[in-house]
């Protein structure tokens, strides 16, 4: 009897890694590996990848591109451990504001030398700012963000609400307010706000700082990056957190766990990113409505930046993966991913091309956002740490944490890590590639 | 327990007897000292620096700062104090539906195997299926399993609770997937405690006329006090280590309300880069789980003397 298990155990252990060689047969030993690393977030942009792979595999004989896919959230943690222990690969994709952080301790080549002057003229502006870091590009994405509010037209117009379909004529907090309030006396349960509850990590960074800016305040003082203190825990920012405390005390945001809310109609607006474009689209048909998010006071802003490509130090062919990296922001491309993930297109001639963004298209406002009132977050190195609180911070304010306690602590807190750090000097370069080995 | 005494043979054969000792004990003391006395010591020195996981930045050494800090931080002491919570709930608990399960299974019934291989598998699952599982269960909203179910047996006069992130529930229901999860692994020891008391003992009792009830509080509670006693010493240690479920779901929160030394460890480390300030909380952590281990053998073996 045991001896039979182990003959089992045995066999089925030997076919697994049989089958394991089998599916690395393709190396050819003429070919060049290059390493890729990319988060798999929506199915579809896996897809859109796996086959830019293959195609661009075997498209020539120089280069063989080895992919590996790594679930979304814990991506920047994993990439962390492989920094700490040298095994980053040749190439791979960052959430947007984490690259400072990795650029700072010289895990990343500069590509300006690499990206061709007509690749470089294509590139929207947005794209440039996010990846540059005190003065050189470190990374490029093939598409950047669109955040804005996804509108129920039916729900909207069933409390005659004001339409925008503008930055400038984005509601006004007071607006929003009432606008919530009547919907809220409308709706079945109460719950008409979604903040995509569902989501994690990054989410809340990016969706909920564009809110304080907006209103007067931010995460970091952005003029030497050296202190949080009366930006972070300021009356603007205070008063900002203050009106989404009071949405989740009113009962106003619907949780979300099943990422359905506003797919099922429970809810009249979503406070949410492109992404989710082609899903409501589909629910919501010809209801659905494209909406800026509301202004508390200074303006309506928003965020801007998404995954994009970053060369590791360690890559030894940087040229390779520069090749690889310029066909996937060829506009055909650039298109394909776009339609895949609804993102925006990295490229001028993309956006041109494409059917969610051109002028006059559904998308069009967040293509015009990211031109005239999106906010890059901060560029500092100091950013995980930034996040990762801020994060909490919005945790601890949905459940009714005392706000003017919460933010001073989060202060405390930012302050202490860029002290800790000597305020993140400039290294030189050869500091950089000792800190590399 | 009773041991055979080595009786003294000659000297060399002593010395062999030793060499042998040293040599079937040598894999495991190298093994004690790589992986647990080496790090433990790393993390010693580490809580005394400002090591920064993955810093350009020279290392500095700053005295106790990081236990200051550490000290100072809300996070750590709420953590601290559910870690408590959570031990103080699910030893007694865990430990005694262990034992009764147990008994339970303890009985020559047909097809008594398969039972007790239902109660131990949740034990062999990976807690983040089971966390996923939980995660339906504790799903907010009239349509939640377990909401579903409460409206069911009130009649409609349940509230709906989103159980994962309401303050109040939130520990709660962690507290309950932990016992559903870890009691299999405390039924199986209690099972073995309970096959080694010898029948004779049951079956002069019975001849005496005792009862059930007495059988039990007089031959098997006496017979399965170190079996009870490591159980709960187990249960203790696994008690404070809690951090799979808080990670999957609910990231220590809402309000921290479910946040652990362990977390906070993870977080400090992984998502702030600061390895000194996790350090420092491990070192901490090690010494607060030293201290109660000591107590509860000191307290255990006090009551032994009395008996």
């Amino acid at each position: 009897m045991k001896r039979w298990m182990f003959f089992t155990v045995g066999v089925v252990l030997g076919w697994g890694v049989l089958v394991g060689c089998e599916a690395e047969k393709p190396l050819e030993s003429t070919k060049t590996t290059i390493d890729v690393w990319f988060h798999t977030g929506q199915p579809a942009e896996k897809t859109v990848i796996e086959d830019q792979v293959r195609r661009f595999n075997r498209s020539q004989d120089r280069i063989y591109i080895n992919l590996t896919l790594i679930p979304e959230g814990d991506y920047n943690t994993q990439v962390q451990a492989a920094a700490t222990d040298n095994k980053m690969p040749d190439l791979l994709d960052l959430d947007g504001p984490y690259l400072y952080n990795y650029a700072w301790k010289g895990h990343l080549l500069p590509l300006d030398n690499l990206v061709s002057p007509r690749l470089m003229a294509e590139l929207l502006p947005s794209i440039l700012a996010q990846g540059t870091y005190r003065g050189r590009l470190y990374s490029i994405g093939t598409f950047d963000s669109g955040l804005g509010l996804f509108g129920n037209g039916k729900k909207l117009r069933a409390v005659s609400a004001r339409l925008p379909t503008s930055p400038e004529e984005a509601w006004s907090i007071a607006e929003f307010n009432q606008i919530l309030s009547d919907l809220g006396q409308i709706d079945e349960d109460g719950m008409v706000l979604d903040l995509r509850m569902d989501y994690r990590g990054e989410w809340y960074s990016y969706a909920f700082s564009p809110a304080l800016q907006s209103g007067g305040g931010d995460l970091i003082n952005r003029r030497d990056y050296q202190s949080s203190g009366g930006i972070l825990n300021g009356p603007a920012a205070k008063a900002v957190l203050g009106h989404f405390q009071s949405w989740f005390k009113n009962k106003y945001i619907d949780v979300n766990t099943d990422a359905n809310s506003f797919t099922g109609n429970r809810v009249a607006l979503s406070w949410c990113g492109h992404w989710e474009y082609p899903r409501y689209k589909e629910a919501l048909g010809d209801d659905l409505l494209v909406l800026p998010l509301p202004d508390f006071g200074r303006g309506a802003k928003t965020g801007m930046g998404s995954w994009s490509w970053a060369i590791t130090s360690k890559c030894r062919n940087p040229e390779l993966a520069m090749e690889f990296l310029e066909f996937l922001l060829e506009p055909a491309e650039v298109i394909a991913m776009a339609n895949a993930n609804g993102a925006v297109p990295a490229t001028r001639t993309a956006i041109g091309l494409s059917p969610l963004y051109r002028p006059g298209a559904p998308l069009h406002l967040f293509a015009r956002q990211l031109e005239q009132n999106a906010i890059p977050r901060p560029r500092t190195p100091a950013y995980p740490i930034i996040t990762s609180v801020f994060q909490q911070v919005f945790q601890d304010i949905r459940y009714g944490a005392d706000i003017t306690g919460t933010l001073d602590r989060a202060v405390k807190i930012i302050d202490q890590d860029i002290r800790d750090n000597h305020g993140y000097p400039d290294l030189d370069r050869a500091d950089q590639d000792r800190a590399v080995r | 327990m009773k041991s055979s005494r080595a009786k003294s043979f000659g000297g060399n054969e002593k010395r062999l007897e030793q060499l042998t000792a040293w040599l079937m004990a040598g894999p495991a003391i190298f093994g004690l000292l790589v992986f647990i006395g080496l790090p433990f010591c790393l993390a010693v020195i580490f809580s005394l620096t400002t090591l920064k996981l993955d810093s350009p930045l020279p290392v500095e050494f700053c005295g106790f700062e990081q236990f200051y800090r550490v000290f100072a931080d809300q996070g750590f002491r709420q953590a601290l104090v559910n870690n408590t919570i959570f031990a103080a709930v699910i030893v007694p608990l865990q430990t005694t539906a262990a034992l009764a399960l147990a008994l339970l299974l303890n009985r020559p019934l047909r097809g008594m195997i398969i039972f007790r291989t239902i109660f131990f598998m949740p034990v062999i699952f990976p807690m983040a299926l089971i966390a996923i599982v939980f995660e339906l269960i504790f799903a907010p909203g009239p349509n939640g399993l377990l909401n579903s179910f409460l409206l069911f047996l009130s009649n409609g006069y349940w509230q709906p609770l989103d159980f994962l992130h309401n303050p109040h529930t939130a520990l709660a229901a962690i507290i309950t997937l932990s016992i559903w999860q870890g009691v299999g692994f405390q039924m199986i020891i209690m099972l073995a405690g309970l096959q080694a008391i010898p029948a004779a003992l049951y079956e002069a009792a019975a001849m005496d006329g005792a009862d059930r009830w007495q059988r039990f509080v007089h031959i098997t509670l006496p017979q399965m006090r170190n079996t009870i006693i490591f159980v709960a010493l187990v249960t203790t240690i696994l008690a404070f280590r809690l951090f799979d479920q808080v990670w999957i779901l609910t990231q220590g929160g809402p309000n921290r309300a479910t946040t652990t030394v362990m977390f906070e460890t993870v977080r400090a480390i992984f998502k702030r880069q600061d390895v000194a300030r996790g350090a420092a909380m491990s070192v901490l952590f090690f010494m607060i789980v030293l201290t109660v281990t000591i107590l509860q053998r000191w307290l255990a073996k006090e009551k032994r003397e009395i008996d």
